[in-house]
């Protein structure tokens, strides 16, 4: 199944991370795409603009969020959306995502993709707020499913019907990072296949797979090591329902370029055995 | 400060911007707890979305232990109360759960701030640093989308704060501006800048009416402490003991990709801070001399004053002439 945006697949791609600039510039590896933290490109004229235009001149880029809150009680940040929509014009980026959460309150930001309760009071405010977004940056955006490590005694969807249905009444994508699937599974005791069966494929634009870090009694969501072995099993089986973009994340202990992308490219053989 | 011409030194790879992710700091608690074990589940609070928010921001944003953050917003009676608002389970408490976030906030910013300081960390070690970050973050929270200029306080924070600091508290601020600095011109617009070509077009009878704009990555930074040779050792060798205190400036300046670092001489820092203020280059050429009592210094500095111009344009420290309409 494609999106129903008509957003491309734009094939396996790379979190582009600063340590890897130079190499990216002056070897061209065949990389699908990159993906960019869009944070790190606002607020500044300076250096990391430099590579990036370079770089996007070279590959397609998307933009991914950190600070969008878009679960916040807080109103819309004005001033970041227009900066928002600059960035995404400067360098072509194909579409801009961010995460089903809220970053701060009280004009306070965190810098922590923190938990909604997952209500029908949440559901109208986040709807209400993505509708908004897409009305000013005039396209979709995709949200991601956050991992998380609680969960509220209010809630009472269940965090996949949460999503699709944001994404449905909404009209925007997703961006399914199983790896968070796996995490918050977890974390919390469900079934991560459950999670996946009640995904609204056609609103998938694009995967995220990660590594990350087990306590024993909970999983944190580092992005500092390989993929393990279920989670490419579950963007196998996820990648049955929607031929999306896939997406490595890798931000801490960031290994050579060469060990990321190799472990990048491992995708293929996992979505080829889940379309077997 | 030496009066041969000081050696410029760069910042080969530059202070790092860190990537700010969607990735979770790897710790977990700062101390270990028992968990929390559920009891019967009782009914949820009945709270609406702006009310959680409020209370968890609070809970994991207070610097109090996490048994006491998450009761400092008026929404719980007692801990009881907690499973009402988050989930436990079998393996982790609700406690626990909120103690990752809690954790999360100062250790996410802790790192933030090792990447824009790391000098000025490693003069306090690592614990001590630790603290400062967090009377910091109490002082100044964040509140932009970016972390890129999280730390810009720091510098007078160190001078007022009144945090216990071991170490004199003049030269860590200036270290920490001289930090800064780097960090702000990575991010600072590079802007054209006059070239030597065009400052050769200048007729001599306007050199003196021609003000110098300064470009906007590049300035000029007094210190009580000779801190810029002090972060050069600890660049080379990985040492940092604070110096004797020693007046001076250095003149800092991004050229392309590279970010310069440049003592000045006090004859070289008048003249270039009273260009920079938009004195024309008559009147700037007054204030070379203010302060200089040794008169070979100053037969020196008139001397040489073609060359550091020339060094300074080439290093792309000014951005335009600008002069008077004829």
């Amino acid at each position: 199944m494609t999106n129903r945006f008509g957003l491309p697949d734009l094939g396996i791609g790379l979190g582009l991370r600063t340590k890897h600039y130079a190499h990216v510039l002056e070897e061209r590896p065949e990389v699908g795409w990159f993906e960019i933290i869009s944070e790190n490109y606002m607020q500044t004229s300076g250096r990391p603009l430099w590579w990036l235009d370079r770089i996007a001149e070279a590959y397609p880029i998307v933009m991914h969020g950190v600070s969008l809150s878009i679960g916040s009680t807080d109103p819309l940040d004005r001033e970041y959306l227009r900066e928002l929509k600059v960035l995404r014009d400067r360098i072509g980026a194909r579409w801009v995502s961010d995460h089903l959460c809220w970053t701060g309150v009280a004009g306070r930001n965190t810098h922590d993709l923190l938990p909604l309760p997952y209500t029908t009071e949440t559901l109208r405010h986040v709807v209400r707020r993505v509708r908004e977004v897409q009305d000013f940056l005039g396209a979709p955006i995709a949200l991601e499913n956050p991992s998380s490590y609680v969960e509220f005694a209010g809630s009472t969807l269940p965090e996949w019907e949460f999503l699709s249905t944001v994404a449905r009444e909404a009209g925007c994508g997703i961006l399914l990072d199983v790896n968070n699937v796996y995490v918050s599974a977890f974390n919390h005791g469900f079934d991560p296949d459950e999670y996946l069966r009640g995904i609204a494929y056609d609103h998938v634009v694009q995967f995220h797979v990660a590594g990350h870090t087990h306590n024993g009694t909970h999983i944190i969501d580092t992005h500092s090591s390989p993929v393990i072995d279920p989670v490419w099993r579950l963007l196998g089986e996820a990648h049955r329902h929607a031929k999306a973009s896939i997406l490595l994340e890798w931000d801490a202990d960031i290994p050579p370029f060469d060990v990321a992308w190799h472990e990048a490219k491992k995708a293929k053989a996992w979505i080829d055995r889940g379309a077997a | 400060m030496s009066d041969r011409k000081p050696m410029p030194m760069c910042e080969r790879v530059g202070p790092v911007i860190r990537e700010r992710s969607s990735a979770s700091p790897a710790s977990t608690t700062s101390r270990s707890m028992t968990p929390m074990r559920a009891g019967p589940r009782r009914s949820p609070l009945p709270l609406q979305l702006d009310q959680v928010q409020h209370w968890f921001a609070e809970s994991i944003t207070n610097r109090a232990p996490i048994d006491q953050a998450v009761l400092a917003a008026p929404i719980l009676n007692d801990l009881g109360d907690l499973e009402r608002v988050v989930v436990g389970g079998p393996q982790l408490g609700a406690l626990e759960r909120m103690a990752i976030y809690h954790h999360g906030y100062r250790a996410r910013l802790v790192e933030c701030l090792a990447d824009d300081f790391p000098a000025l960390r490693a003069a306090l070690g690592e614990e001590a640093f630790e603290r400062l970050v967090h009377l910091y973050a109490d002082r100044h929270p964040s509140r932009s989308p970016s972390l890129n200029f999280f730390g810009r306080h720091m510098a007078a924070f160190l001078l007022d704060s009144g945090a216990a600091l071991a170490g004199d508290r003049r030269f860590l601020s200036d270290l920490a501006r001289l930090e800064w600095t780097l960090v702000e011109l990575l991010h600072a617009e590079a802007s054209p800048t006059l070239s030597l070509e065009h400052l050769a077009t200048l007729p001599a009878e306007r050199w003196a009416h021609a003000r110098f704009a300064s470009s906007p990555t590049a300035r000029v930074l007094r210190f009580a402490y000779p801190v810029n040779a002090c972060y050069q050792r600890w660049r080379d060798r990985g040492e940092l003991a604070p110096p004797a205190p020693e007046i001076g400036a250095t003149l800092v300046y991004r050229h392309e990709l590279l970010v310069w670092r440049l003592d000045l001489t006090p004859a070289m820092t008048n003249l270039l801070e009273a260009l920079f203020a938009g004195e024309p280059l008559s009147a700037a050429l007054e204030h070379l001399a203010a302060g200089i009592s040794n008169t070979d210094e100053l037969a020196e500095a008139e001397r040489t004053v073609m060359i550091w111009f020339r060094e300074w344009v080439q290093g792309g420290v000014f951005a335009r002439i600008d002069l008077p309409a004829e």
